[in-house]
Protein backbone atom coordinates (compact mmCIF):
# COMPACT_ATOMS: atom_id res chain seq x y z
CA UNK A 1 0.00 0.00 0.00
CA UNK A 2 3.04 2.32 -0.14
CA UNK A 3 2.43 4.63 -3.15
CA UNK A 4 5.08 6.76 -3.85
CA UNK A 5 3.21 10.23 -2.34
CA UNK A 6 3.56 7.98 0.65
CA UNK A 7 7.11 7.07 0.82
CA UNK A 8 8.35 10.83 -0.12
CA UNK A 9 6.29 11.70 2.84
CA UNK A 10 7.95 9.54 4.95
CA UNK A 11 11.41 9.70 3.81
CA UNK A 12 11.20 13.65 4.34
CA UNK A 13 10.01 13.61 7.78
CA UNK A 14 13.24 10.77 7.97
CA UNK A 15 15.49 13.44 7.19
CA UNK A 16 14.16 16.00 8.85
CA UNK A 17 14.30 14.25 12.24
CA UNK A 18 18.23 13.00 11.39
CA UNK A 19 18.83 17.05 11.24
CA UNK A 20 17.82 16.43 14.99
CA UNK A 21 20.05 15.66 17.40
CA UNK A 22 17.98 13.90 19.93
CA UNK A 23 15.99 11.07 18.51
CA UNK A 24 11.90 11.69 18.03
CA UNK A 25 11.29 8.04 20.42
CA UNK A 26 13.46 9.79 22.90
CA UNK A 27 11.40 12.87 22.96
CA UNK A 28 8.40 10.70 22.62
CA UNK A 29 9.26 8.99 25.43
CA UNK A 30 10.43 11.23 27.81
CA UNK A 31 7.02 13.22 27.33
CA UNK A 32 5.52 10.33 28.10
CA UNK A 33 6.92 9.93 31.15
CA UNK A 34 6.19 12.97 32.53
CA UNK A 35 2.70 13.15 31.60
CA UNK A 36 2.28 10.34 33.45
CA UNK A 37 4.41 11.87 36.47
CA UNK A 38 2.02 14.65 35.82
CA UNK A 39 -0.97 12.50 36.43
CA UNK A 40 0.29 10.69 39.01
CA UNK A 41 1.32 13.83 41.41
CA UNK A 42 -1.33 15.54 40.32
CA UNK A 43 -4.73 13.09 40.89
CA UNK A 44 -7.15 15.85 41.47
CA UNK A 45 -6.64 16.10 37.48
CA UNK A 46 -9.09 13.35 37.60
CA UNK A 47 -11.89 15.87 38.22
CA UNK A 48 -11.25 17.96 35.40
CA UNK A 49 -12.43 14.72 33.48
CA UNK A 50 -15.66 14.16 35.71
CA UNK A 51 -16.01 17.98 34.54
CA UNK A 52 -15.91 16.80 31.08
CA UNK A 53 -18.00 13.84 31.15
CA UNK A 54 -21.14 15.82 31.10
CA UNK A 55 -19.83 18.58 28.52
CA UNK A 56 -18.75 15.11 26.02
CA UNK A 57 -21.12 15.77 23.38
CA UNK A 58 -20.70 19.21 22.69
CA UNK A 59 -16.70 18.62 22.94
CA UNK A 60 -17.59 15.63 20.35
CA UNK A 61 -19.38 18.57 18.31
CA UNK A 62 -16.62 21.33 18.27
CA UNK A 63 -13.87 18.44 17.82
CA UNK A 64 -15.67 17.49 14.58
CA UNK A 65 -16.09 20.81 13.67
CA UNK A 66 -12.53 21.48 13.48
CA UNK A 67 -11.22 18.33 12.47
CA UNK A 68 -13.63 18.60 9.59
CA UNK A 69 -12.24 22.41 8.23
CA UNK A 70 -8.40 21.49 9.20
CA UNK A 71 -8.39 18.47 6.92
CA UNK A 72 -10.30 19.90 4.84
CA UNK A 73 -8.17 22.98 4.30
CA UNK A 74 -4.88 20.32 4.11
CA UNK A 75 -6.51 18.44 1.32
CA UNK A 76 -6.85 21.31 -0.79
CA UNK A 77 -3.36 22.52 0.09
CA UNK A 78 -1.51 18.87 -0.65
CA UNK A 79 -4.07 18.53 -3.56
CA UNK A 80 -3.02 21.66 -4.93
CA UNK A 81 0.96 20.56 -4.10
CA UNK A 82 0.68 17.51 -5.57
CA UNK A 83 -0.63 18.70 -8.74
CA UNK A 84 2.81 20.45 -9.38
CA UNK A 85 4.68 18.05 -7.28
CA UNK A 86 7.94 15.85 -8.77
CA UNK A 87 5.49 13.09 -8.25
CA UNK A 88 2.66 14.03 -10.19
CA UNK A 89 3.03 12.21 -13.46
CA UNK A 90 4.26 8.94 -11.78
CA UNK A 91 1.93 6.16 -12.59
CA UNK A 92 -0.06 5.06 -9.59
CA UNK A 93 -2.90 1.96 -9.52
CA UNK A 94 -5.97 4.40 -8.45
CA UNK A 95 -7.03 2.53 -5.55
CA UNK A 96 -3.39 2.90 -4.01
CA UNK A 97 -3.55 6.52 -4.99
CA UNK A 98 -6.61 7.03 -3.41
CA UNK A 99 -5.22 5.55 0.04
CA UNK A 100 -2.30 7.05 0.23
CA UNK A 101 -3.59 10.76 -0.60
CA UNK A 102 -6.28 9.72 2.29
CA UNK A 103 -3.67 8.56 4.66
CA UNK A 104 -1.53 12.08 3.74
CA UNK A 105 -4.72 14.26 3.78
CA UNK A 106 -5.94 12.96 7.26
CA UNK A 107 -3.01 12.61 8.69
CA UNK A 108 -2.86 15.01 11.79
CA UNK A 109 -6.67 13.85 12.77
CA UNK A 110 -4.91 10.00 13.01
CA UNK A 111 -2.29 11.60 15.22
CA UNK A 112 -4.72 13.32 17.17
CA UNK A 113 -6.45 10.39 17.49
CA UNK A 114 -3.56 8.47 18.99
CA UNK A 115 -2.74 10.79 21.09
CA UNK A 116 -6.10 10.74 22.25
CA UNK A 117 -5.85 6.80 22.84
CA UNK A 118 -1.95 7.71 24.54
CA UNK A 119 -4.01 9.71 27.04
CA UNK A 120 -6.84 7.82 27.74
CA UNK A 121 -4.71 4.78 28.20
CA UNK A 122 -2.41 6.56 30.41
CA UNK A 123 -5.08 8.33 32.62
CA UNK A 124 -6.72 4.80 33.15
CA UNK A 125 -3.67 3.24 34.15
CA UNK A 126 -2.87 5.88 36.64
CA UNK A 127 -4.71 5.10 40.23
CA UNK A 128 -7.01 7.97 41.01
CA UNK A 129 -7.45 9.52 44.49
CA UNK A 130 -10.83 10.25 44.14
CA UNK A 131 -12.71 6.79 43.99
CA UNK A 132 -15.88 8.64 42.04
CA UNK A 133 -13.18 8.68 39.16
CA UNK A 134 -13.96 5.52 37.29
CA UNK A 135 -12.58 3.69 34.25
CA UNK A 136 -16.21 4.73 32.85
CA UNK A 137 -15.23 8.43 32.53
CA UNK A 138 -12.41 7.93 30.98
CA UNK A 139 -13.94 5.71 28.63
CA UNK A 140 -16.86 8.23 28.08
CA UNK A 141 -14.49 11.08 27.65
CA UNK A 142 -12.44 9.52 25.52
CA UNK A 143 -15.45 7.96 23.02
CA UNK A 144 -16.80 10.86 22.76
CA UNK A 145 -13.73 12.94 21.54
CA UNK A 146 -12.41 10.25 19.24
CA UNK A 147 -16.18 9.81 17.68
CA UNK A 148 -15.80 13.70 17.43
CA UNK A 149 -12.78 13.47 15.11
CA UNK A 150 -13.58 10.67 13.52
CA UNK A 151 -17.12 12.26 12.11
CA UNK A 152 -14.80 15.30 11.36
CA UNK A 153 -12.55 13.62 9.02
CA UNK A 154 -16.31 11.93 7.57
CA UNK A 155 -17.71 15.61 7.28
CA UNK A 156 -14.62 16.92 5.91
CA UNK A 157 -15.16 15.07 2.65
CA UNK A 158 -18.36 17.16 2.50
CA UNK A 159 -16.87 20.41 2.64
CA UNK A 160 -15.98 21.40 -1.10
CA UNK A 161 -12.21 21.20 -2.02
CA UNK A 162 -11.60 25.22 -3.33
CA UNK A 163 -9.78 24.93 -6.85
CA UNK A 164 -5.81 25.18 -7.28
CA UNK A 165 -4.91 29.17 -7.29
CA UNK A 166 -1.76 30.13 -8.53
CA UNK A 167 -0.16 32.18 -5.64
CA UNK A 168 0.82 35.67 -7.05
CA UNK A 169 4.27 37.12 -6.72
CA UNK A 170 4.97 39.14 -3.51
CA UNK A 171 5.23 42.60 -5.57
CA UNK A 172 1.49 42.00 -6.26
CA UNK A 173 0.38 43.76 -3.03
CA UNK A 174 3.07 46.35 -2.92
CA UNK A 175 2.32 49.87 -3.56
CA UNK A 176 4.05 51.65 -6.79
CA UNK A 177 4.61 54.40 -8.01
CA UNK A 178 3.33 55.07 -12.06
CA UNK A 179 6.36 56.09 -14.10
CA UNK A 180 5.60 59.24 -15.90
CA UNK A 181 8.62 59.46 -17.59
CA UNK A 182 11.77 57.49 -17.97
CA UNK A 183 14.64 58.76 -15.93
CA UNK A 184 18.21 57.98 -16.09
CA UNK A 185 19.41 55.03 -13.55
CA UNK A 186 20.96 57.20 -10.43
CA UNK A 187 23.36 55.23 -8.11
CA UNK A 188 22.06 54.96 -4.95
CA UNK A 189 21.55 52.63 -1.63
CA UNK A 190 18.54 54.30 -0.93
CA UNK A 191 16.11 51.56 -2.77
CA UNK A 192 17.95 49.38 0.35
CA UNK A 193 15.84 51.43 3.02
CA UNK A 194 12.66 51.01 1.18
CA UNK A 195 13.02 46.98 0.45
CA UNK A 196 11.70 46.00 4.16
CA UNK A 197 8.69 47.97 3.85
CA UNK A 198 7.96 46.49 0.08
CA UNK A 199 8.44 42.96 2.32
CA UNK A 200 6.11 43.99 4.66
CA UNK A 201 3.18 44.90 2.33
CA UNK A 202 4.05 41.90 0.52
CA UNK A 203 3.65 39.53 3.68
CA UNK A 204 0.53 41.36 4.62
CA UNK A 205 -1.39 40.78 1.97
CA UNK A 206 -5.20 41.60 2.75
CA UNK A 207 -6.67 38.34 3.45
CA UNK A 208 -4.07 38.27 6.43
CA UNK A 209 -4.90 41.42 7.46
CA UNK A 210 -8.76 40.79 7.54
CA UNK A 211 -7.96 37.49 9.54
CA UNK A 212 -5.52 39.04 12.12
CA UNK A 213 -8.49 42.02 12.50
CA UNK A 214 -11.40 39.08 13.22
CA UNK A 215 -9.87 38.28 16.97
CA UNK A 216 -9.38 42.16 17.73
CA UNK A 217 -12.86 43.02 16.98
CA UNK A 218 -13.82 39.70 19.08
CA UNK A 219 -12.08 40.40 22.12
CA UNK A 220 -13.77 43.62 22.41
CA UNK A 221 -16.53 43.63 25.01
CA UNK A 222 -19.93 44.10 24.19
CA UNK A 223 -21.34 47.76 24.31
CA UNK A 224 -17.82 49.05 22.69
CA UNK A 225 -18.27 52.21 20.18
CA UNK A 226 -17.79 52.14 17.27
CA UNK A 227 -14.64 54.89 17.32
CA UNK A 228 -13.92 53.09 19.99
CA UNK A 229 -13.44 49.67 18.08
CA UNK A 230 -11.97 51.58 15.27
CA UNK A 231 -9.06 53.63 17.28
CA UNK A 232 -8.36 49.90 19.00
CA UNK A 233 -8.22 48.25 15.50
CA UNK A 234 -5.75 50.96 14.30
CA UNK A 235 -3.48 50.77 17.64
CA UNK A 236 -2.82 46.90 16.84
CA UNK A 237 -2.51 47.89 12.91
CA UNK A 238 0.13 50.25 13.80
CA UNK A 239 1.77 47.26 16.60
CA UNK A 240 0.88 44.75 13.97
CA UNK A 241 2.94 46.89 11.20
CA UNK A 242 5.88 47.69 13.14
CA UNK A 243 6.59 44.16 14.30
CA UNK A 244 6.29 42.82 10.58
CA UNK A 245 8.64 45.67 9.67
CA UNK A 246 11.22 44.67 12.12
CA UNK A 247 11.16 40.96 11.11
CA UNK A 248 11.08 42.07 7.37
CA UNK A 249 14.83 44.06 7.99
CA UNK A 250 15.94 41.21 9.25
CA UNK A 251 15.04 38.83 6.82
CA UNK A 252 15.70 41.14 3.82
CA UNK A 253 19.20 42.11 5.23
CA UNK A 254 20.17 38.76 4.94
CA UNK A 255 18.64 38.64 1.08
CA UNK A 256 20.71 41.63 0.45
CA UNK A 257 23.83 40.37 2.23
CA UNK A 258 23.82 37.38 0.03
CA UNK A 259 22.82 39.23 -2.98
CA UNK A 260 25.67 42.53 -2.34
CA UNK A 261 28.57 40.22 -1.01
CA UNK A 262 30.93 40.29 -3.82
CA UNK A 263 30.08 44.09 -4.27
CA UNK A 264 32.43 46.80 -2.00
CA UNK A 265 30.40 47.79 0.28
CA UNK A 266 30.92 47.51 3.58
CA UNK A 267 28.44 45.76 6.39
CA UNK A 268 28.57 49.08 8.24
CA UNK A 269 27.17 50.90 5.25
CA UNK A 270 24.67 47.84 4.73
CA UNK A 271 23.28 47.68 8.16
CA UNK A 272 23.11 51.60 8.10
CA UNK A 273 20.74 51.47 4.86
CA UNK A 274 18.64 48.98 6.74
CA UNK A 275 18.21 50.59 10.11
CA UNK A 276 17.98 54.17 9.29
CA UNK A 277 14.74 54.39 7.35
CA UNK A 278 13.66 51.23 9.40
CA UNK A 279 14.16 53.04 12.82
CA UNK A 280 12.62 56.63 11.76
CA UNK A 281 9.48 54.81 10.62
CA UNK A 282 9.68 52.67 13.71
CA UNK A 283 9.24 56.17 15.91
CA UNK A 284 6.73 57.43 13.33
CA UNK A 285 4.88 54.04 13.87
CA UNK A 286 5.29 55.21 17.55
CA UNK A 287 4.37 58.89 17.38
CA UNK A 288 0.86 57.40 16.12
CA UNK A 289 0.71 55.27 18.93
CA UNK A 290 1.27 57.82 21.10
CA UNK A 291 -1.06 59.90 19.16
CA UNK A 292 -4.43 57.20 19.34
CA UNK A 293 -3.93 56.65 23.33
CA UNK A 294 -4.26 60.41 23.12
CA UNK A 295 -7.31 59.89 21.44
CA UNK A 296 -8.30 57.46 23.70
CA UNK A 297 -8.43 59.61 26.29
CA UNK A 298 -5.35 58.70 27.89
CA UNK A 299 -3.21 61.84 29.53
CA UNK A 300 -0.62 63.49 27.56
CA UNK A 301 2.19 62.04 29.86
CA UNK A 302 1.53 58.40 29.61
CA UNK A 303 0.55 58.50 25.90
CA UNK A 304 3.86 60.42 25.81
CA UNK A 305 6.07 57.81 27.64
CA UNK A 306 4.58 54.97 25.71
CA UNK A 307 5.29 56.19 22.54
CA UNK A 308 9.04 57.25 23.49
CA UNK A 309 9.62 53.90 25.47
CA UNK A 310 7.84 52.21 22.28
CA UNK A 311 10.10 54.12 20.05
CA UNK A 312 13.08 53.40 21.71
CA UNK A 313 12.56 49.38 22.60
CA UNK A 314 11.41 48.85 18.71
CA UNK A 315 14.49 50.85 17.72
CA UNK A 316 16.94 49.28 20.32
CA UNK A 317 15.74 45.66 19.39
CA UNK A 318 15.68 45.64 15.78
CA UNK A 319 19.55 47.37 15.60
CA UNK A 320 20.62 44.63 17.84
CA UNK A 321 19.28 42.23 15.61
CA UNK A 322 19.87 43.52 12.86
CA UNK A 323 23.64 43.64 14.32
CA UNK A 324 23.48 39.72 14.96
CA UNK A 325 22.19 39.09 11.72
CA UNK A 326 25.08 40.87 9.98
CA UNK A 327 27.82 39.65 11.85
CA UNK A 328 30.80 38.30 10.14
CA UNK A 329 29.98 34.43 8.76
CA UNK A 330 32.07 32.07 6.66
CA UNK A 331 29.14 31.73 3.95
CA UNK A 332 27.06 34.50 3.82
CA UNK B 1 53.70 43.16 -9.10
CA UNK B 2 52.59 40.61 -11.97
CA UNK B 3 50.15 42.32 -14.39
CA UNK B 4 47.31 39.33 -13.77
CA UNK B 5 43.76 40.37 -13.59
CA UNK B 6 43.17 37.62 -11.33
CA UNK B 7 45.65 35.12 -9.21
CA UNK B 8 44.19 32.51 -7.83
CA UNK B 9 46.97 30.42 -5.74
CA UNK B 10 46.57 27.29 -3.98
CA UNK B 11 43.33 27.23 -3.13
CA UNK B 12 41.22 24.88 -0.77
CA UNK B 13 37.87 25.06 0.04
CA UNK B 14 34.93 23.34 0.86
CA UNK B 15 32.08 23.07 3.43
CA UNK B 16 31.95 22.07 6.84
CA UNK B 17 34.66 19.18 7.19
CA UNK B 18 33.74 18.23 3.44
CA UNK B 19 36.18 20.06 0.91
CA UNK B 20 35.09 20.41 -2.54
CA UNK B 21 38.15 21.94 -4.60
CA UNK B 22 42.14 21.41 -3.65
CA UNK B 23 45.16 23.24 -4.60
CA UNK B 24 43.84 25.25 -7.37
CA UNK B 25 45.87 27.83 -9.38
CA UNK B 26 44.93 29.74 -12.10
CA UNK B 27 46.01 33.77 -13.39
CA UNK B 28 43.87 35.93 -15.74
CA UNK B 29 45.81 38.34 -17.98
CA UNK B 30 44.54 41.14 -19.68
CA UNK B 31 42.17 40.89 -22.33
CA UNK B 32 41.68 37.06 -21.44
CA UNK B 33 38.57 35.00 -21.00
CA UNK B 34 38.99 31.78 -19.45
CA UNK B 35 36.74 29.06 -19.00
CA UNK B 36 35.65 26.53 -16.17
CA UNK B 37 34.33 22.94 -17.10
CA UNK B 38 33.37 20.30 -15.43
CA UNK B 39 30.45 17.87 -14.75
CA UNK B 40 27.87 18.47 -12.07
CA UNK B 41 29.24 18.83 -8.76
CA UNK B 42 33.15 19.27 -9.42
CA UNK B 43 33.31 22.42 -7.70
CA UNK B 44 33.00 25.05 -10.40
CA UNK B 45 30.44 27.27 -8.43
CA UNK B 46 32.26 26.89 -5.37
CA UNK B 47 35.44 28.20 -6.87
CA UNK B 48 33.65 30.94 -8.10
CA UNK B 49 32.43 31.43 -4.86
CA UNK B 50 35.87 31.80 -3.47
CA UNK B 51 37.07 34.38 -6.13
CA UNK B 52 34.05 36.57 -5.35
CA UNK B 53 34.23 36.21 -1.48
CA UNK B 54 30.83 34.23 -1.05
CA UNK B 55 32.74 31.71 0.34
CA UNK B 56 35.78 31.74 2.73
CA UNK B 57 38.49 29.45 1.53
CA UNK B 58 40.26 27.06 3.64
CA UNK B 59 43.79 27.56 2.13
CA UNK B 60 45.18 29.82 -0.73
CA UNK B 61 44.80 33.20 -1.64
CA UNK B 62 42.97 35.29 -4.01
CA UNK B 63 44.23 38.27 -5.78
CA UNK B 64 41.71 40.69 -7.96
CA UNK B 65 43.98 43.31 -9.98
CA UNK B 66 46.87 43.68 -7.22
CA UNK B 67 44.38 43.32 -4.45
CA UNK B 68 43.96 40.38 -1.88
CA UNK B 69 40.41 39.52 -1.67
CA UNK B 70 41.42 38.57 1.96
CA UNK B 71 43.07 41.21 3.55
CA UNK B 72 42.03 44.12 1.16
CA UNK B 73 38.77 42.62 -0.01
CA UNK B 74 37.11 46.42 -0.84
CA UNK B 75 39.60 47.37 -3.20
CA UNK B 76 39.71 43.82 -4.80
CA UNK B 77 35.79 44.20 -5.06
CA UNK B 78 35.70 47.55 -6.71
CA UNK B 79 37.44 45.54 -9.78
CA UNK B 80 35.02 43.16 -9.92
CA UNK B 81 31.85 42.61 -11.17
CA UNK B 82 29.77 38.78 -10.27
CA UNK B 83 26.61 37.74 -12.30
CA UNK B 84 24.86 35.91 -9.51
CA UNK B 85 22.15 33.45 -10.09
CA UNK B 86 18.92 34.86 -10.82
CA UNK B 87 17.10 33.04 -7.35
CA UNK B 88 19.39 35.40 -5.68
CA UNK B 89 18.59 38.69 -7.14
CA UNK B 90 15.89 40.57 -4.51
CA UNK B 91 12.21 40.20 -5.26
CA UNK B 92 10.95 42.99 -4.18
CA UNK B 93 12.96 45.51 -6.08
CA UNK B 94 12.87 46.74 -9.66
CA UNK B 95 15.62 45.92 -12.16
CA UNK B 96 16.44 50.08 -12.34
CA UNK B 97 16.75 50.23 -8.25
CA UNK B 98 18.91 46.42 -8.39
CA UNK B 99 21.45 48.59 -11.08
CA UNK B 100 20.79 51.61 -8.69
CA UNK B 101 22.23 49.64 -5.50
CA UNK B 102 25.21 48.10 -7.19
CA UNK B 103 26.23 51.69 -9.08
CA UNK B 104 25.79 52.66 -5.85
CA UNK B 105 27.92 49.85 -3.89
CA UNK B 106 30.89 50.59 -6.75
CA UNK B 107 30.65 54.13 -6.07
CA UNK B 108 30.11 54.88 -9.39
CA UNK B 109 28.50 58.47 -10.96
CA UNK B 110 26.52 57.49 -13.29
CA UNK B 111 25.59 54.08 -15.46
CA UNK B 112 28.23 53.30 -18.24
CA UNK B 113 26.70 54.50 -22.07
CA UNK B 114 27.57 50.79 -22.80
CA UNK B 115 26.14 49.49 -20.65
CA UNK B 116 22.79 50.89 -21.43
CA UNK B 117 23.07 50.33 -25.09
CA UNK B 118 23.89 46.67 -24.24
CA UNK B 119 20.67 46.45 -21.89
CA UNK B 120 18.89 48.31 -24.94
CA UNK B 121 19.98 45.59 -27.32
CA UNK B 122 19.28 43.00 -25.19
CA UNK B 123 15.36 44.31 -25.47
CA UNK B 124 16.05 44.35 -21.23
CA UNK B 125 15.18 48.30 -21.30
CA UNK B 126 11.32 48.16 -21.07
CA UNK B 127 11.59 45.76 -18.29
CA UNK B 128 13.59 48.63 -16.01
CA UNK B 129 10.48 49.52 -13.70
CA UNK B 130 9.83 45.88 -13.41
CA UNK B 131 9.64 44.05 -10.10
CA UNK B 132 12.25 41.22 -10.05
CA UNK B 133 9.99 38.32 -8.74
CA UNK B 134 7.66 39.48 -12.52
CA UNK B 135 10.87 38.99 -14.47
CA UNK B 136 11.44 35.79 -16.37
CA UNK B 137 14.12 33.54 -15.84
CA UNK B 138 15.64 35.08 -19.24
CA UNK B 139 14.99 38.63 -18.26
CA UNK B 140 16.35 38.14 -14.82
CA UNK B 141 19.71 36.66 -16.28
CA UNK B 142 20.19 39.58 -18.30
CA UNK B 143 19.59 41.72 -15.56
CA UNK B 144 22.18 39.15 -13.31
CA UNK B 145 24.68 40.08 -16.53
CA UNK B 146 23.91 43.51 -16.62
CA UNK B 147 24.85 44.27 -13.27
CA UNK B 148 28.11 42.34 -12.99
CA UNK B 149 29.64 45.06 -15.78
CA UNK B 150 28.08 47.97 -13.53
CA UNK B 151 30.92 50.24 -12.76
CA UNK B 152 33.52 48.65 -15.53
CA UNK B 153 35.22 46.31 -13.85
CA UNK B 154 38.09 44.41 -14.60
CA UNK B 155 37.35 41.08 -13.74
CA UNK B 156 34.17 39.62 -15.10
CA UNK B 157 32.64 36.73 -12.85
CA UNK B 158 29.93 34.47 -14.54
CA UNK B 159 28.19 31.19 -13.84
CA UNK B 160 25.99 29.42 -16.29
CA UNK B 161 24.92 32.75 -17.56
CA UNK B 162 23.60 31.86 -20.54
CA UNK B 163 21.35 29.61 -18.79
CA UNK B 164 17.80 30.42 -20.03
CA UNK B 165 18.82 33.61 -22.60
CA UNK B 166 17.07 33.35 -26.33
CA UNK B 167 20.02 32.35 -28.51
CA UNK B 168 20.02 35.94 -30.29
CA UNK B 169 20.60 37.58 -26.74
CA UNK B 170 23.13 35.14 -25.85
CA UNK B 171 25.02 36.21 -28.85
CA UNK B 172 24.66 40.02 -28.04
CA UNK B 173 25.71 39.18 -24.94
CA UNK B 174 28.86 36.81 -25.62
CA UNK B 175 30.16 39.63 -28.45
CA UNK B 176 29.73 42.32 -26.21
CA UNK B 177 31.80 40.52 -23.64
CA UNK B 178 34.40 39.79 -25.70
CA UNK B 179 34.78 43.73 -27.22
CA UNK B 180 34.25 44.64 -23.17
CA UNK B 181 37.44 42.67 -22.11
CA UNK B 182 39.67 43.76 -24.93
CA UNK B 183 38.61 47.28 -24.71
CA UNK B 184 39.21 47.47 -20.88
CA UNK B 185 41.66 45.25 -20.51
CA UNK B 186 39.91 42.87 -18.07
CA UNK B 187 39.13 39.44 -17.93
CA UNK B 188 36.72 37.11 -17.79
CA UNK B 189 36.03 33.86 -15.23
CA UNK B 190 33.31 31.71 -16.79
CA UNK B 191 31.62 28.55 -15.50
CA UNK B 192 29.74 26.94 -18.44
CA UNK B 193 28.48 23.55 -19.85
CA UNK B 194 28.83 24.94 -23.26
CA UNK B 195 31.77 23.72 -25.67
CA UNK B 196 30.19 26.60 -28.47
CA UNK B 197 31.87 29.12 -25.87
CA UNK B 198 35.51 27.45 -25.69
CA UNK B 199 35.26 26.78 -29.71
CA UNK B 200 34.43 30.58 -30.60
CA UNK B 201 35.21 32.79 -27.27
CA UNK B 202 37.67 31.50 -25.09
CA UNK B 203 41.24 32.18 -25.10
CA UNK B 204 41.98 29.43 -22.26
CA UNK B 205 39.83 26.30 -21.24
CA UNK B 206 40.25 24.08 -18.10
CA UNK B 207 38.44 21.27 -16.48
CA UNK B 208 37.85 21.03 -13.07
CA UNK B 209 37.05 17.43 -12.09
CA UNK B 210 36.93 16.31 -8.42
CA UNK B 211 38.09 19.25 -7.34
CA UNK B 212 41.05 19.65 -9.15
CA UNK B 213 42.17 21.22 -12.42
CA UNK B 214 42.21 18.06 -14.60
CA UNK B 215 43.47 19.39 -17.66
CA UNK B 216 44.07 22.79 -18.79
CA UNK B 217 43.99 23.99 -22.48
CA UNK B 218 46.62 27.23 -23.41
CA UNK B 219 45.86 29.66 -26.46
CA UNK B 220 47.67 28.25 -28.89
CA UNK B 221 46.27 24.84 -28.47
CA UNK B 222 42.62 26.08 -29.04
CA UNK B 223 43.78 28.24 -31.57
CA UNK B 224 44.90 24.71 -33.14
CA UNK B 225 41.49 23.24 -32.44
CA UNK B 226 40.16 25.52 -34.11
CA UNK B 227 42.05 26.03 -37.04
CA UNK B 228 41.61 22.08 -37.56
CA UNK B 229 37.97 22.29 -36.94
CA UNK B 230 38.69 19.90 -34.68
CA UNK B 231 36.15 18.37 -32.25
CA UNK B 232 35.74 19.79 -28.78
CA UNK B 233 33.22 17.63 -27.53
CA UNK B 234 36.28 14.44 -28.37
CA UNK B 235 38.81 17.32 -27.59
CA UNK B 236 37.24 17.50 -23.72
CA UNK B 237 36.21 13.67 -23.80
CA UNK B 238 40.27 12.52 -24.19
CA UNK B 239 41.65 15.44 -21.93
CA UNK B 240 39.07 13.83 -19.28
CA UNK B 241 40.34 10.45 -20.06
CA UNK B 242 37.09 9.10 -21.26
Amino acid sequence: MNGPRLAAETLIWRNRGARIRLSRTAIACLSLITLAAILFIERRSFTVLQWLQPQAPWCAVLAAFFTAVGVAQRRAVKRTQFLRSWLAAVPVAAARARWEAFLIETLPAGVAAVALCVLAGLAALTPASDSSAKFSTIFIVWAYLALGVLSGVALSFLIPVPKPVDLPPGSRYVPKLKVVRAVPVQPSLLSLGGWPVRQMFAWAQPKVVARAVIPVLVMMPMGTKADDAMIAIALFGVLFAMVLLSSAVISVSRAARRWLAPAPIRTSTLTRAFLLPACGLIAAGSAMEGLLLMVFNVSFRVSAAVGTISALVGCTALAVALLWSMRPRRVP
Amino acid sequence: MSDAVLQILGLRAGYGARTVIENISIDLHPGEWFVLLGPNGCGKSTLLDCVVNRLTPAAGEVIIAGHSLRRNSYEAKLQLGYGCAPDVLPPLLTARQCLEVHAGAKGVAALGADLLAVADELQFTPYLESFVDTLSLGTRQKLAVLLALVGDPLLIVLDEAFNGLDPKSALILKRHLRARIERRGGALLLATHSLDIVEHYADRAAVLMDGTLKHVWPQQELQRLRATNADFEAALASAIGE
